[in-house]
């Protein structure tokens, strides 16, 4: 088993929201990844790879993050999430931040969050013109989080 | 005119959840503003291959996805007169037990129970009952497990293929399922102890239509054709292939979900339908957990359709179970997906989904290309009856405190466990 396991969530039928699926996705598929690192592309419910984050040493989740800023900026959030919203929204499924605290009950690991900025979420199953061009410096800045 | 707004039911800006409108005491509007994004992915696949419509259409939502997934292929197969084997029947019946018992224990501990008990969320109630909680993520976890097993992971099953399954689960992987559902079910009891010890939810009652696939078999989710409506004063029977009466759609200006009703009336699809539809279900140790609920059927309370995914929850361990011993005892094959030659024609599925039922048709070129297509989730076809139970549940309101009301309602939408969001999920900063 890797010791670190990268989740990227989102729906890529949503557009931008689907961010974090589309980079793990081409993460998995990219010769820079680090030999310790598996990749699995999530869908919108995070508590699902419950089983997966088992005896990982570190697990990094890859989501879309609507926070005011230029489209496709990563920003690193560390293991306790402050600044992010974590009220249950959701009448179908828990937000990422509430799945992350139910899951310290069960997978005793450490996560960390690279939230990138998206300015819209609607339904197309492409990345905007504009996320799409940021998609290299994108890949390099997760990539420098996974060393 | 007071105006109550409970916003934070969806994630798609401009589609807010639940509106109240009140003259005085009087209500004057209540409104379900549901983003159906299904409806929006129509088009996505208009001219795709049959072989490329299912896994596009599993994206809509991450916990339907098996149910999306069956649907688009029982639809496909039902275009081109495709039969599947019973092993691929059973396989899929399976594949449903897993998404069911893995949905229904997020639904019920994660999102309903704290509602009951007032915490705010599930991770404030886990900080006070940590045993409520894992027993949740405990049978999530099983239910996730039976769906990579025989999907091939976790979300969005890539197994199942027209015809059949792309590759087989082995004899090991069913042998393993087997122990876990046997561990799972030592869990029944709890489950129902749990929800027995609820505080009542007695604020909205109302008589209730319920559809629900019918069921001779007892235990079909993926299977059978036939739809019941069922009220207090008659019995109706519809074919998936005239689905659209039974839809009847119409489109409401503050919604993306167009408003279903069957002659006329709301209608309510679901756990508490599926009951209802199919009392016969109700025997054994069901029989008995119901009466340890108190739910007495038919329901005249939407909030019975949590005692009713309780039900569902320790009913699916034991189907899958039993499915897994006719696997194994009739000998696991290897075999391959039955042939599809594409042809031009129309194919119309429903199943039960786990929060009711769901409809997918297609119409197909002769070359096996999509044409037309038609997506109808439960949420959608709940919308109206949600509404029309909110509206009681304000009438039924002595108190006009917009906390108390606010409270109630989200509750009952939450009872309705609908997926509003279509699988959006990006995070806010504050």
């Amino acid at each position: 088993m890797k010791p670190l396991l990268v989740i990227g969530l989102g729906n890529p039928l949503m557009g931008d929201e689907g961010i974090g699926w589309h980079v793990a996705e081409r993460l998995a598929g990219d010769a820079r990844l680090p030999e310790h690192v598996e990749v699995i592309c999530g869908g919108t419910d995070l508590l699902r790879y419950a089983g997966e984050m088992e005896g990982r040493r570190r697990v990094v989740l890859i989501d879309a993050i609507e926070d005011g800023s230029a489209t496709g900026r990563v920003r690193v959030f560390d293991r306790d999430f402050r600044g992010l919203e974590d009220h249950q929204e959701h009448a179908h499924h828990l937000s990422v931040i509430q799945a992350v605290r139910l899951l310290r009950l069960i997978a005793p690991t450490s996560f960390s969050l690279l939230g990138i900025s998206i300015s819209s979420a609607r339904c197309e199953p492409a990345l905007s013109p504009s996320m799409a061009a940021r998609m290299p410096a994108i890949l390099r800045q997760v990539l420098e989080n996974l060393l | 005119m007071t105006t109550i707004a409970i916003e934070h039911l969806a994630r798609v800006e401009g589609h807010g959840g639940i509106t109240v409108e009140l003259e005085g005491d009087a209500v004057a509007n209540v409104r379900f503003d549901v983003f159906e994004g299904a409806r929006l992915l129509e088009p996505l696949i208009r001219g795709k291959r049959y072989d490329e419509v299912a896994p596009i259409l599993s994206r809509i939502c991450a916990i339907c996805s098996v149910a999306h997934s069956l649907t688009s292929l029982k639809a496909t197969e039902s275009a081109f007169g495709v039969r599947v084997s019973p092993q691929t029947e059973l396989l899929r019946e399976l594949l449903y037990r897993g998404e069911s018992i893995e949905s229904h224990a997020l639904h019920l501990f994660l999102l309903a129970v704290p509602d009951y008990l007032n915490y705010p969320s599930a991770t404030a109630l886990a900080a006070d009952k940590p045993a409520a909680v894992l027993l949740g993520l405990r049978l999530k976890k099983l239910g996730n497990q039976i769906q990579e097993a025989i999907g091939g992971r976790a979300v969005h099953p890539v197994n199942a293929v027209p015809g059949g399954f792309g590759r087989v689960p082995t004899l090991d992987q069913l042998i393993a399922l087997r122990g876990s559902l046997m561990q799972g079910r030592t869990d029944a009891d709890a489950v129902i102890d749990l929800v027995a010890s609820l505080p009542a939810a007695d604020f909205c009652h109302s008589d209730t239509v319920y559809a629900a696939l019918r069921s001779p078999n007892l235990d079909r989710y993926y299977g059978g054709d036939e739809v019941m409506v069922v009220s207090n004063r008659s019995r109706a029977i519809v074919r998936a292939a005239d689905y659209r009466e039974l839809t009847n759609e119409k489109a409401v200006p503050h919604s993306h979900a167009k408003h279903s009703t069957f002659g006329g009336n709301p209608f309510m699809v679901g756990a508490l339908a599926r009951l209802t539809v199919n009392p016969r279900r109700l025997t054994g140790r069901l029989a008995v957990a119901m009466k340890r609920l108190k739910l007495l059927l038919p329901a005249d309370n939407p909030m019975d359709n949590n005692k009713a995914q309780a039900l569902e929850l320790i009913d699916d361990l034991d189907r899958a179970l039993e499915s897994i011993e006719q696997l194994l005892r009739a000998g696991l094959k290897d075999e391959r997906p039955m042939p599809v030659h594409p042809r031009a024609g129309t194919g119309t599925a429903i199943t039960e989904a786990p929060r009711g039922l769901l409809i997918h048709s297609y119409t197909y070129d002769d070359e096996g290309r999509v044409t037309a297509a038609d997506v109808v989730t439960p949420t959608a076809l709940n919308a109206a009856s949600l509404e029309l139970h909110l509206r009681r549940a304000v009438e039924q309101c002595a108190e006009r405190d917009e906390a108390v009301i606010s409270k109630r309602l989200q509750m009952i939408a939450r009872a309705y466990d609908p997926c509003i969001s279509c699988s959006v999920h990006l995070v806010r900063k504050r």
